[in-house]
């Protein structure tokens, strides 16, 4: 038990230190953060009144109105915010396998998944949180969101869990860099199908899509199920309400796939270059 | 100690074609091959030696220290350090290791150079006295105070290296290898890394395997050669013997005062003429300098002469032929 305690307090100590440089770093060159901090929130701003504009002329998307709408998208952008600044370098997996990124974790003492999962903290991450704060207020404000202790600890677990689904789902695409040596247009489609599927109800897509993103790739429990679940909506769910809050849990058994296919991945590593 | 039996590496590679039609191919039905980068290496290297491990570019030297050090799995062979596989137990045997690879610098770029040393002391769990100890040792052996508190993009690649070296050091592994550590330096640079690495060997018994493509270092540094080519360890042994089996001759360069004269004397080749200047080379087992010279004055009057012993370089210069 104290070498498990022994070796958690190592962990500890070697991640945090890992951040704390990872923040040093990105602020020796604060411009490159200022403009991530114009682009980025008016990106996703024009995104929700695109949706506004499209329920007010139309007719409310497969029966979610806007306010449901911007509950929706706020939620799914919250998961998205923190996966940027907890887990942005799943996005750079692949880089990292064909230029031999992998040698320097390979030769310290320490789990490489580890080393991979907590090598960095991105504050551009910050900037991706305004806008999803902003939506998801609006959204619960419209809606009239009751923030029960039940539904705050709702939220949360959803925010949290949903953070792990997109980390995993975006190592497990880039793991394919590791026997392939090339993964950046999975890398693109994952990143389409993220968006797509966690920024609108999947009740607007056909019902395999939905199937597949509810049993093969379960993005659905990222915003979609959720969402149904805390404002109670019924019209177009494949799945019964209890279901739709497992997103921690699927989050969780995510989690642990991905660290299975990575350590596979890292055997057939072949460390580029000299 | 380290031991490597039968090292055997491959790589599968998709065969590439040219032209358009060549990339249609790759496509549809890509060709494979197995390369075999290295092909049955075997050596044992004990404690406290200091090893030049050598080839041509290609020839694995890489690819056997990746292997070496956990980061790749051999297809088949066995590696032991210290008596335990790298690749069962990697976290256990790098715990001893300390890796330097002169291109790629394991410091935080942006931070400065200190930074990269708190993260090592947290990741070997070096106590705060055995940190303190440790990183004056260093500062008195690669003169770091000068330059610990500046970022490692401002340094100069000599200061670079010291710094990597020293993190290498801190948590005083008992085996250090360098890929190239003096690789771009000028020759004081070079100087002090060497003299650092003489330093530790001495003081600590480090065994030290180092690939280089400097001669001067592996003269200076390495009792013992191990030569790879092909992926095959062509030579193994200590550098002087390398010498004596491999280039066993010497030259004499010979100014003469007038013409240079006809010069036949049986075993001794004339392997350069040049105005009134002559080099004439001999096997060294078979005949005394001063024998080669007293035969060469009662031919001729001789300005000045200078005996050329054979280098390392003229060891290595077949193998680095053959792989052009």
């Amino acid at each position: 038990m104290s070498d498990f305690l022994n070796s958690c307090k190592h962990y500890a100590s070697v991640g945090s230190f890992q951040g704390r440089m990872a923040l040093q770093r990105q602020l020796e060159y604060p411009l490159f953060l200022v403009s991530w901090l114009i682009m980025i929130p008016l990106k996703y701003l024009i995104g929700v009144w695109m949706l506004k504009i499209l329920v007010d002329q139309f007719q409310p998307l497969a029966g979610w109105t806007f306010p449901q709408l911007a509950f929706l998208y706020g939620l799914g952008m919250l998961s998205h915010g923190l996966m940027v600044v907890v887990s942005i370098q799943s996005w750079f997996l692949d880089h990292m396998v064909i230029q031999g990124g992998f040698d320097r974790m390979l030769l310290r003492p320490l789990n490489v998944f580890f080393q991979f999962t907590f090598m960095y903290l991105n504050l551009i991450g910050c900037v991706d949180l305004i806008p999803a704060v902003i939506i998801f207020v609006t959204g619960c404000s419209l809606t009239g969101f009751d923030w029960t202790f039940g539904n705050s600890v709702g939220v949360l677990s959803v925010v949290l869990g949903a953070t792990l689904i997109r980390s995993s789902f975006y190592t497990l695409t880039a793991c394919v860099a590791f026997w392939t040596k090339r993964a950046t247009h999975m890398r693109a489609i994952g990143h389409d199908l993220m968006e797509r599927s966690t920024l609108y109800p999947l009740s607007i897509y056909p019902k395999a899509f939905q199937w597949i993103l509810t049993f093969v790739i379960p993005l659905g429990f990222i915003s979609f199920y959720p969402s149904t679940a805390l404002l109670n909506i019924n019209h177009g769910t494949a799945l019964p309400l209890e279901i739709a809050m497992w997103t921690p849990i699927i989050g969780i058994a995510m989690f642990g796939l991905s660290q299975i296919v990575f350590n596979r991945g890292l055997r057939a590593y072949e460390s580029a270059g000299s | 100690m380290i031991e490597a039996t039968n090292l055997i590496k491959e790589f599968r590679v998709t065969k590439k074609e040219s032209g358009l039609r060549g990339a249609l191919k790759g496509l549809i039905r890509p060709e494979r091959e197995t390369v075999r980068a290295v092909d049955g290496v075997s050596f044992r290297i004990n404690k406290g030696e200091i090893v030049g491990y050598l080839g041509p570019n290609g020839a694995g030297k890489s690819t056997t220290v990746k292997m070496l050090t956990g980061i790749l799995h051999p297809t088949s062979g066995e590696i032991l350090i210290n008596g335990v596989s790298p690749h069962r137990e990697r976290t256990r045997v790098v715990q001893n290791l300390g890796v330097v690879f002169g291109q790629r610098t394991q410091l935080n770029w942006d931070l400065r150079l200190g930074e990269s040393f708190e993260l090592q002391r947290r990741i070997y769990r070096i106590s705060d006295d055995r940190f303190a100890a440790q990183m004056d040792t260093m500062r008195s052996l690669l003169g770091l105070t000068e330059f610990e508190n500046t970022p490692v993009r401002q340094l100069s690649l000599g200061q670079r290296m010291r710094g990597d070296l020293a993190a290498a050091m801190l948590h005083s592994p008992s085996i250090l290898f360098l890929d190239e550590p003096t690789i771009g330096l000028d020759l004081t640079a070079k100087q002090a890394i060497r003299d650092f690495i003489r330093e530790v060997n001495t003081l600590h018994q480090t065994t030290i395997i180092l690939t280089t493509h400097d001669l001067e270092d592996v003269e200076q540094l390495c009792k013992r050669l191990i030569v790879i080519n092909h992926g095959r360890v062509v030579e193994d042994g200590p550098l002087e013997d390398l010498i004596d089996r491999l280039a066993p001759y010497r030259q004499i360069e010979i100014d003469f005062v007038q013409e240079v004269p006809v010069i036949e004397i049986q075993g001794v080749d004339v392997v350069e003429v040049n105005g009134n200047r002559m080099v004439l080379q001999f096997d060294r087992r078979a005949f005394s300098a001063a024998s080669v010279i007293s035969a060469v004055t009662q031919r001729a009057a001789v300005r000045d002469l200078s005996v050329r012993e054979p280098e390392i370089a003229d060891v290595l210069k077949r193998y680095y032929q053959d792989s052009a």
